[in-house]
């Protein structure tokens, strides 16, 4: 029988301590994390030093490792500091900084001995001399363009023995990374800096102008449709054996201002695919019911990017969209008595008795059921629990856990 | 030591060029090169070097492109093939490039032109320990910032001084798959434009090539007025991209920062020479393009 000789790591995005343990919680190997500075997601929670210890010393615990993303392409002056920054984080004990910027790179590897690089999706890394050379210059990792095909990874992998790290879930950049300027032209934000506005989803009009002061709107008229760039999300769900076969190293999931019910289903799905795949290659097959999951926590139609052939309109954001189930994070389970089969729940959007929720927790475990009886914290029964982290008592038909979400459909 | 660099497309230009007091050309193919005004063959890349050197001018190639396997398989015998034919300089933007060109013992001069991504001097001071002999500044760089750049790095850097910006460089093929999803008749042109919501007066220029499909930013760069202020800061390597100004519009225009540069040289460089002399650049620009100075006059505060 095949067994699977080393398996990927799954990397989580984390914007707050409180995600980073939920996200380990659900099956994350490694999560990433900002600083608060040399970042990207200047309005995504950013760790303090504090927080990154914390946060370092939960993972520890649990065998996970921690990464922080300075990957800003620095101008003059602000890469100030970043010598103590990198200093810092070492010291912390956090696993390594995924930077872009050369002059970050330079700054951290003579002013931070010991401390690994990864190299950021920014820098557009998309052959395998280009991570040859990163490799060279002492890099550990390199994370893969968005743009790179699975027939490239395999190649890739073919000629160079860093570690490679591949996108497999989440919304993805239109340009090349690090390539789109958009928002510094069009709204003096620097898109590199993280002060990206998201150009690239607008509405465009689209024209010729074939005499000078002539503008002809190829559009004009009864336009069918607004030019527009934007994009459907990523999700690899579905080609998990060729991740694995082809020795992607790491396989991250974008989102670091996305929610805990995004971070931990998505982490919850891919550890379940991957275990399941590597435990049994051969008999493994995928399932739809992981998608499903999926589906539930997504903010655009999903597809495969650019690993199977160049996407086409079918990949792009025209027309009406597929309509998206939405599903709500109402509650997270602190205590269950099996007893009695009460579960303690803290509140964290208004349920109430007669709403059908569904739990799930770590190693992918669901169950439905309609909300039959609800008590406040002092017993007295409840018809609705309306306040922000309130803690309530419910009766479950089937036994759940602590850190188990509670989630409904809007 | 002033340079001026400019975009040539055509053999024919070429040679006009290099009459006009331009230092060096700027050439290449789409395979290698991103956003030319013509992808030459290597026969006409052979014969443009000739032309040059004949007057002893300089050609730099781009080999800026961001290359995916397939091209990093066929770039080391380009490499050698520019090697060979003399070019004077290659940009590279993707390191792996580099790699090979210091892995096969290559001897060619290269520019480190990441375009978007080069922003400080500590970022073109990395390169040049890399053996960069000069780098390309981003387009989205301000005055004060350039002051600061020019007083520390260690080898020259170019500015853009005319011609489009891209801004938005996707390996989608955005366009293309407008047209498909709308079954519209794609016009036969590449002169298309996008404006941005509620702001029809701003044009965006918007193709694709193989590289992928590319953005220009709505107004054209012309840094003409402010060259005296590029001097006084050192920074001396002035690009003219001619990828929407075409013809003889685009050698006048050459001969205009070319005619500037010598004034500046010789002191001769007034507010009024200057102001006569943009006059007549504008009446060659493009008429249904538009011109700024980009990001050089912006506070880096405004910009966040
Ligand atoms: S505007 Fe779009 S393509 Fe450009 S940086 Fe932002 S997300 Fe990326």
């Amino acid at each position: 029988m095949k067994t699977m000789t080393k398996k990927p790591e799954i990397l989580a995005p984390a914007g707050t301590l409180e995600k980073l343990k939920i996200a380990i919680r659900y099956g994350a190997d490694a999560v990433y994390i900002g600083g608060n500075r040399f970042g990207l997601r200047s309005r995504a929670g950013n760790f303090s030093y504090d927080e990154m210890k914390e946060g370092v010393d939960f993972a520890k615990k649990h065998h996970a490792k921690v990464y922080v993303a300075a990957n800003m392409v620095t101008h003059e002056g602000d890469e100030e500091g970043a010598g103590e920054f990198f200093r810092t984080l070492r010291d912390i004990g956090i696993n390594a900084v995924i930077v872009s910027d050369p002059a970050l790179i330079e700054i951290c590897a003579i002013e931070a001995e010991g401390l690994p690089i990864h190299l950021s999706t920014q820098a557009s890394a998309t052959n395998y001399e280009t991570l040859n050379f990163w490799q060279q210059e002492g890099l550990e990792r390199v994370v893969l363009a968005r743009e790179v095909s699975m027939e490239e990874i395999k190649e890739i992998r073919q000629n160079t023995d860093v570690e490679i790290e591949a996108f497999i879930h989440g919304a993805m950049c239109i340009s090349y990374s690090g390539r789109c300027t958009l928002s510094n032209h069009m709204s003096n934000r620097d898109a590199n800096r993280g002060g990206c506005s998201q150009s690239c989803r607008w509405k465009y009009d689209l024209f010729e102008i074939p005499r000078p002061g002539e503008q002809t709107s190829v559009l004009a008229g009864d336009p069918v449709e607004d030019f527009s760039m934007s994009a459907v999300d990523m999700s690899m769900i579905r080609h998990i054996p060729d991740l694995v076969e082809n020795g992607v190293d790491s396989l991250k999931i974008e989102g670091r201002m996305k929610s805990i019910h995004y971070v931990s289903t998505v982490s919850n799905v891919y550890r379940k695919a991957i275990d399941t795949y590597c435990r049994d290659p051969e008999n493994y097959i995928f399932k739809q019911e992981w998608e499903n999951e999926l589906w539930k926590v997504a903010q655009r139609e999903l597809a495969s990017g650019f690993y199977y052939g160049t996407p086409t309109e079918n990949e792009q954001l025209f027309g009406k969209r597929r309509k998206i189930p939405a599903y709500a994070f109402v509650g997270q389970v602190l205590e269950y008595n099996a007893e009695t089969q009460i579960a303690t729940i803290q509140q964290r959007n208004n349920f109430g008795v007669g709403d059908v929720v569904e739990f799930y927790g770590p190693g992918f475990t669901h169950t439905y059921q309609t909300i039959e009886q609800l008590w406040d914290e002092e017993d007295v029964p409840i018809e609705r629990a309306p306040k922000a982290m309130m803690i309530v008592k419910m009766k479950v038909n089937t036994p759940v856990k602590p850190f188990d979400i509670m989630r409904k459909r809007k | 030591m002033i340079e001026i660099i400019a975009t040539a497309e055509s053999v024919e230009q070429a040679k006009a060029l290099v009459a006009t007091d331009v230092d060096t050309l700027y050439i290449g193919e789409d395979a290698f090169g991103l956003r030319l005004p013509k992808s030459f063959s290597r026969n006409e890349i052979t014969e443009i070097i000739k032309i040059a050197h004949e007057q002893n001018k300089q050609v730099s190639v781009a080999v800026n492109a961001i290359m995916h396997n397939d091209r990093i398989k066929t770039v080391v015998p380009y490499l050698q093939f520019l090697q060979e034919v003399g070019a004077d300089s290659v940009t590279i933007g993707d390191p792996g490039v580099i790699h090979l060109l210091q892995t096969h013992g290559i001897n060619l001069p290269f520019i480190y032109d990441a375009q978007t991504l080069v922003t400080s001097a500590k970022h073109i001071n990395f390169w040049a320990k890399r053996g960069a002999v000069g780098a390309v500044l981003a387009r989205e760089i301000m005055y004060e910032e350039l002051k600061s750049i020019g007083t520390k790095v260690t080898v020259p850097v170019e500015v853009q001084v005319y011609g489009a910006t891209c801004i938005h460089h996707s390996k989608r093929p955005l366009v293309e798959n407008y047209y498909n999803y709308t079954k519209e008749h794609k016009p036969n042109t590449n002169a298309l434009y996008i404006s941005e919501p509620k702001k029809p007066e701003t044009h965006y220029s918007i193709y694709e090539d193989i590289n992928g499909t590319h953005v220009f930013n709505t107004n054209d760069i012309n840094l003409f007025p402010h060259l005296d202020k590029l001097v006084e800061i050192g920074l001396t390597r002035w690009k003219l991209d001619g990828v929407f100004t075409r013809g003889k519009d685009y050698v006048e225009i050459a001969r205009l920062f070319a005619k500037a540069k010598q004034m500046l040289l010789d002191d001769k460089w007034t507010q009024e020479q200057m102001e006569q002399l943009n006059e007549q650049l504008m009446q060659h620009h493009p008429k249904e393009r538009t011109l700024d100075e980009g990001f050089f006059l912006k506070d880096p505060s405004e910009v966040q």
